[in-house]
């Protein structure tokens, strides 16, 4: 499309169409996988219990769930400079501690450890990544620190000058909304961007938007460096941290950390989420105790820090800066921890229309520079074998990954990194086992493969844990079933998918009065 | 068209940084909360500036202006951020 820059007078419409067509084309494979994903990870709690199918711990109050996890940090990590302990709520079961301890132990295993929320006592369930996987690779596409970030940031950016782009692109935004043609072509795949895009328009932009801001002080911490001498002030001002206060190194026991749990939930005004536990056993301790984020948009909530030793009140975070309540409401709205069981399916579909937006654009990129009866050149060879690669093959990896966490045994060594290379293994070679195939025969034996796949999910569960369709219905097990029908109507898709693709080729729309229309990619 | 894209992309980022920096560090900040406003809010709206600069720069026809504007601009800041420098 280099016929844009012929004539130093290029209207507005035209330049943004050329850009929105490039931005997207690069970035689009990247950002199809990061929506899936990021999709995927608004259930990361849920998941995860699905991926740890022999927990099922009995629900305890916050206060409750504190002082067993303590009960137990007491009695395993007395030394450690800190613990973390996230207190269970509706979405999990366990209670999950973090230690870090005084000497770092380069043998033991990352210091994260799931507790029986009653008796405190460490549950054993199958390793795994569980949802956290989806959710680090939304953001990290699995490369390693900094540079999955730093490319999840760019695509982020091409994003969000493809919408800008986009947007000037149209006239007729409003008519887009009622339009799509289906079965005829180029033309059809173009209604079918609009329609995505310009439906979930208000969330794509939001969701964009503030997933820079998930990030804001990695992409765009300079400010910082000219308003402070010292970087970490700008943080203490801005949230509201008391001072660390060192280990004075006189051993004086922790008070009873339930009352304080139940005075700061007092003092907030909601359930506590996390305790945050500063040199235990000191006499210089400190218990900070955060307020759920269920409530208020806002994911920086407040909290409030005790004097560990004696169980003085300390202090409470104030009313953050405005600009800070801004990120936080930012953030909430990209995480949408918030959002109860409705918003979030919502957040869920309105996740899936950006995928079908994205996925929709790169294939209107190909089918708009396919010329009937001539032969493709190799970048467009390139663009539609990377689309196959993405479209269908990608989401079909991601059912391998529930799958492993059902097939490789509960006691396997290592079984957490296998669950992640069975989906590695499975996007790599179907990437490549379709090049093998005619590309219109690549699309259907793909989303066939996917559709078997997720179909598979409930049948395979059945096979392998007792919590399978039916004595999740009996149990009233919401979760279980709704996992077990989310993965059918996925698998269901994919087989409309691969119906459709099946199909001989649509009739090729009147060329002469396309050419007569705006350039829309 | 290399250049133009390089420009828009790294050149983009540069400007955008600078002039992130810039009214950081010129907004009034009287008291420690006001000192966290004028360091945010540049932080927080960064992107659009960045977005708006590099559709710009992929839009406007002559190279040669774009080049000055983004680069000559992002320059221009960061001399003027050098003699400013950190708020006491």
């Amino acid at each position: 499309m280099s016929e844009a820059h012929t004539g130093p007078q290029r209207a507005l419409r035209q330049t943004m169409a050329w850009a929105h067509g490039w931005l997207g084309l690069i970035a689009g494979w990247i950002l199809f996988t990061m929506f899936l994903t990021g999709t995927a990870a608004y259930f990361r709690p849920e998941i995860t219990q699905w991926m740890q199918p022999e927990i099922r711990a009995t629900a305890a109050a916050p206060a409750e769930a504190a002082s067993s996890a303590v009960r137990y940090l007491t009695r395993t990590g007395a030394d450690d400079l800190q613990w973390y302990i996230y207190l269970p709520d509706a979405r999990t079961v366990a209670t999950r501690v973090f230690r870090v301890p005084a000497k770092p132990d380069p043998k033991a295993r990352g210091g994260e450890l799931d507790l029986d929320p009653v008796s405190g006592t460490p549950l054993t369930a199958r390793e795994t990544r569980g949802g956290e996987h989806f959710y680090r690779f939304h953001f990290q596409l699995q490369l390693p620190h900094p540079w999955g970030r730093w490319l999840a940031g760019l695509c982020a950016m091409a994003m969000l000058g493809a919408i800008i782009s986009g947007v000037i692109t149209h006239k007729r935004i409003f008519a887009d909304f009622f339009t799509l043609r289906w079965n005829k072509g180029q033309r059809s795949w173009l209604d079918a961007h609009n329609v995505s895009a310009v439906l979930g328009l208000p969330y794509h932009a939001m969701i964009t938007y503030t997933g820079l801001i998930t990030l804001v002080t990695m992409y765009m911490p300079w400010p910082v460096m000219m308003n402070y001498a010292k970087p970490a002030q700008f943080a203490q001002t801005a949230y509201g941290t008391p001072d660390d206060v060192p280990a004075s190194g006189v051993r004086r026991p922790l008070v009873a950390i339930a009352p304080l749990v139940r005075d700061a939930e007092q003092r907030l005004g909601g359930p506590a989420t996390r305790v945050i536990v500063q040199n235990p056993g000191d006499s210089a301790a400190r218990v900070t105790v955060a307020l759920t984020t269920r409530g208020a948009i806002s994911a920086r909530t407040p909290t409030v820090t005790y004097d560990g030793a004696t169980g003085r009140f300390v202090a409470r975070s104030g009313d953050p800066a405005s600009a800070i309540q801004t990120a936080g409401v930012m953030l909430g709205l990209h995480l949408a921890q918030y959002a109860s069981t409705g918003l979030r399916w919502a957040y869920f579909v309105l996740g899936l229309t950006g995928a079908a937006m994205v996925g929709t654009g790169l294939l209107l990129w190909t089918a708009k520079r396919r010329k009937p009866g001539a032969a493709p050149f190799f970048g467009l060879i390139v663009a539609e074998r990377l689309n196959i690669a993405v479209i269908a093959a990608f989401p079909a990896s991601m059912a391998a990954y529930l799958l492993a966490n059902r097939l490789i045994p509960a006691d396997m060594a290592g079984r957490a990194e296998a669950e992640v290379s069975a989906m590695f293994w499975t996007w790599g070679l179907l990437a490549l086992v379709q090049l093998g195939v005619p590309a219109r025969r690549a699309w259907t034996i793909l989303f066939g493969l996917a559709a078997a796949l997720w179909a598979g999910i409930p049948i395979v569960n059945a096979l392998t844990t007792a919590r399978w369709f039916l004595p999740s219905l009996l149990d009233g097990d919401m979760l279980f079933l709704a996992f077990d029908l989310a993965c059918l109507a996925i698998g269901i898709g994919f087989a409309a998918a691969a119906r459709v693709s099946a199909r001989p080729a649509p009739k090729t729309p009147g060329r002469s009065r396309r050419s007569l229309e705006p350039a829309h990619a | 068209m290399a250049w133009r894209w390089i420009t828009a992309v790294v050149g983009g980022y540069g400007f955008a940084c600078a002039a992130a920096m810039l009214i950081a560090r010129v907004l009034p900040a009287g008291d420690p909360i006001a000192r966290v406003e004028a360091t945010g809010w540049p932080m927080v709206l960064s992107f659009l500036v960045y977005a708006g600069i590099a559709l710009w720069s992929l839009h406007e026809a002559r190279l040669a202006r774009v080049s000055a504007v983004v680069w000559g601009g992002a320059l221009v800041m960061a001399v003027l951020l050098k003699l400013l420098g950190v708020r006491p």
